[in-house]
């Protein structure tokens, strides 16, 4: 059995047999990963001086947290990952879109982020964010996927910035892959470039 | 041209799937030609299915079919159960050599002989029974799939009805590494092809992208933005070993290795997206010199003989280029997006985008000639060689 002490957290998930291709087969051996879910690893040379879990401190003025905040979601894993519920239209008006192959937060962008902001720092409820990374068409598949989860990130250390727990805030990419208009041309294009917000309460 | 067949001593028993050969061989007479030259070569004694691959196979290596008055090298022979066929050079009375090929099916016959003719035409490396692995559209979703390389015979591996991205082979043929979203997220799955067996790879919080593992087997490159932004990391295949190897704020992203697996060239962006190389150990990431590219650069494959770095070129409209290995001057080939090198180092597959799909497309980077993949129905994108 190979060693699976890479792996953070363990599926046993039906969806694992599901995706087997139509031969029976028996349910896979699944080995007890020491640290599951425990602080990632450390690189080893690395001047890695984050502490895993922790939010980056928030300077006063909202603007791009100069350390990357890691994508722990702490406490809100259990809402992310257990039953929930997901609501696109809560935020549909606050979708917020990028210049070409470009994923910082455009200044007519920003009081949509402080709107979202704003819901989050007032609400004591257990609900969280998943922010959808997108691309227009005009990038390679790889690249397109990166860029996508920067422009989600992007958001993300804005709204980190103002105040929201990074915890509550999961982030998604899709690269080109769910187009708003599939159209060709800029009109098409500049509607594509863009974050969704997608509102997550736990299934009552 | 009529072609006495000499008697054979011994017929060779062969394997299922692959061809041996029974021959007289006569020595080689050395031919130097430049690699660019479309050889024009003739055809005759076949017939259908075996006929139809050897055009097919000889013209992805830039030859061009023509009479035997018009052709360098002179291709024939006869299907009688097994394919039996020989090579000779126009003008000479006597063949290079005369081989027949048994066992398989004749698809795999006919595709054995075209890798002989090619041995000798090109001095390269068999492709003709490799496989493809890559992603096909169905409606709404994307699945995993793989193929022989000339399309024929298509699988698909997955049923997940979501996205997946980015097939990359895992040394050897018996499995694939991929991205999938089947639970909402980016996590890269593994499957065994000979079990259908599947395990998760790598599941860490954020996104888990674009898995590339190393030509000895060993290590996975892979993008993972744990640590709050998508950066070069590098884990081992089985398990443990978890290094990041880039700390850009910007976006990483497709990384490729190096034949002897030590270095990864990936994607930085650096003002646009341009191409660098690291050591997989770790280290300074240092920018590949390509002169002569001045849009984005993205979706490198390094060859697997070193020598160049095929990548594409391009926002919107896209090229495929080469640059040597070490850095220099750049090569614009031919419209297209994402090259993958066969184990020849000389026939990349790639995507283009036509009208509202995507096919692949297999390109000769000497003479530039392009052989569409038209033997798979479906929007296909993503191909990955197995080497």
């Amino acid at each position: 059995m190979k060693n699976l002490n890479l792996i953070g957290t363990v599926l046993l998930s039906g969806a694992l047999l599901a995706g087997m291709t139509g031969c029976h087969h028996p349910k896979p051996m699944v080995t007890p990963i020491p640290n599951t879910g425990g602080p990632p690893q450390p690189s080893p040379g690395a001047n890695n001086n984050l502490t895993p879990g922790n939010p980056a401190p928030m300077p006063n003025q909202p603007q791009v947290n100069p350390e990357p905040i890691p994508l722990s979601t702490g406490v809100y894993s259990q809402l992310f990952e257990g039953p929930h519920n997901e609501d696109r239209d809560k935020f549909k008006d606050d979708t917020i879109h990028f210049d070409f192959d470009s994923s910082v937060i455009k200044p007519s962008e920003e009081s949509k982020l402080q709107d979202l902001a704003n819901y989050f720092k007032e609400n004591t409820r257990f609900e969280g964010l998943i922010i959808e990374g997108n691309c227009d068409e005009r990038g390679t598949e790889k690249y397109n996927l990166s860029l996508g989860e920067r422009r989600a990130l992007s958001a993300r250390e804005y709204l980190a910035n103002l105040g929201v727990k990074p915890e509550r805030i999961k982030t998604i990419t899709y690269g080109k892959a769910h187009p708003v208009d599939p159209d060709h041309g800029e009109s098409a294009w500049q509607k594509n470039r863009r974050d969704d917000f997608v509102l997550v309460t736990p299934k009552q | 041209m009529k072609i006495k067949f000499k008697p054979f001593l011994t017929a060779a028993l062969i394997c299922a799937g692959s061809a041996a050969t029974v021959a007289q061989n006569e020595a080689p007479i050395e031919i130097h030609k430049p690699a660019d030259y479309v050889v024009p070569v003739s055809l005759s004694g076949f017939q259908g299915e075996v006929e139809s691959v050897l055009k097919f196979d000889l013209s992805v290596l830039g030859m061009a079919i023509t009479t035997p008055e018009k052709a360098a090298y002179l291709v024939s022979g006869r299907q009688n159960g097994r394919v039996e066929g020989s090579l000779s050079q126009s003008g000479s009375t006597r063949p290079l050599w005369l081989r027949a090929y048994a066992g398989g099916t004749a698809r795999s016959q006919a595709h054995a002989f075209a890798d002989d003719i090619v041995k000798e035409i090109r001095g390269t490396a068999p492709i003709f029974q490799t496989k493809i692995a890559f992603r096909i559209k169905e409606a709404g979703s994307t699945e995993i799939a793989m193929s022989d390389y000339d399309g024929n015979d298509v699988k698909v591996l997955t049923h997940d009805g979501t996205l997946v991205e980015g097939p990359a082979w895992i040394h050897g043929g018996h499995g694939l590494l991929y991205t999938s979203w089947r639970n909402n997220s980016e996590e890269i799955l593994e499957q065994d092809l000979d079990t259908g067996a599947r395990r998760v790879f790598a599941n860490y919080p954020g996104a888990n992208l674009s898995p590339e593992v190393s030509p000895d087997g060993q290590k996975v490159a892979m993008i993972l933005s744990r640590n709050g932004s998508p950066n070069l990391w590098v884990a081992n295949l089985q398990g443990g070993g978890l290094l990041q190897l880039t700390r850009t704020r910007e976006e990483d992203s497709c990384p490729c290795w190096s034949p002897d697996s030590r270095e990864i060239c990936f994607v930085c962006r650096a003002g646009r997206a341009r191409l660098q190389k690291i050591s997989a150990e770790g280290g300074a990431a240092r920018p590949l010199r390509v002169a002569g590219v001045y849009a984005n650069m993205t979706a490198p494959d390094w060859s697997p003989d070193g020598k160049w770095i095929a990548f594409t070129s391009g926002s919107g409209s896209f090229t495929i280029c080469i640059v040597p290995a070490e850095g220099g001057d750049a090569q614009s080939l031919v419209a297209g997006e994402d090259p993958c090198w066969a184990p020849n180092s000389r026939t990349i597959i790639f995507t283009r985008r036509v009208s509202n799909k995507s096919i692949l497309c297999l390109l000769d980077v000497f003479t530039k000639h392009v052989k569409d993949v038209r033997q798979i129905s479906g929007s296909c994108s993503e191909p990955s060689w197995a080497r």
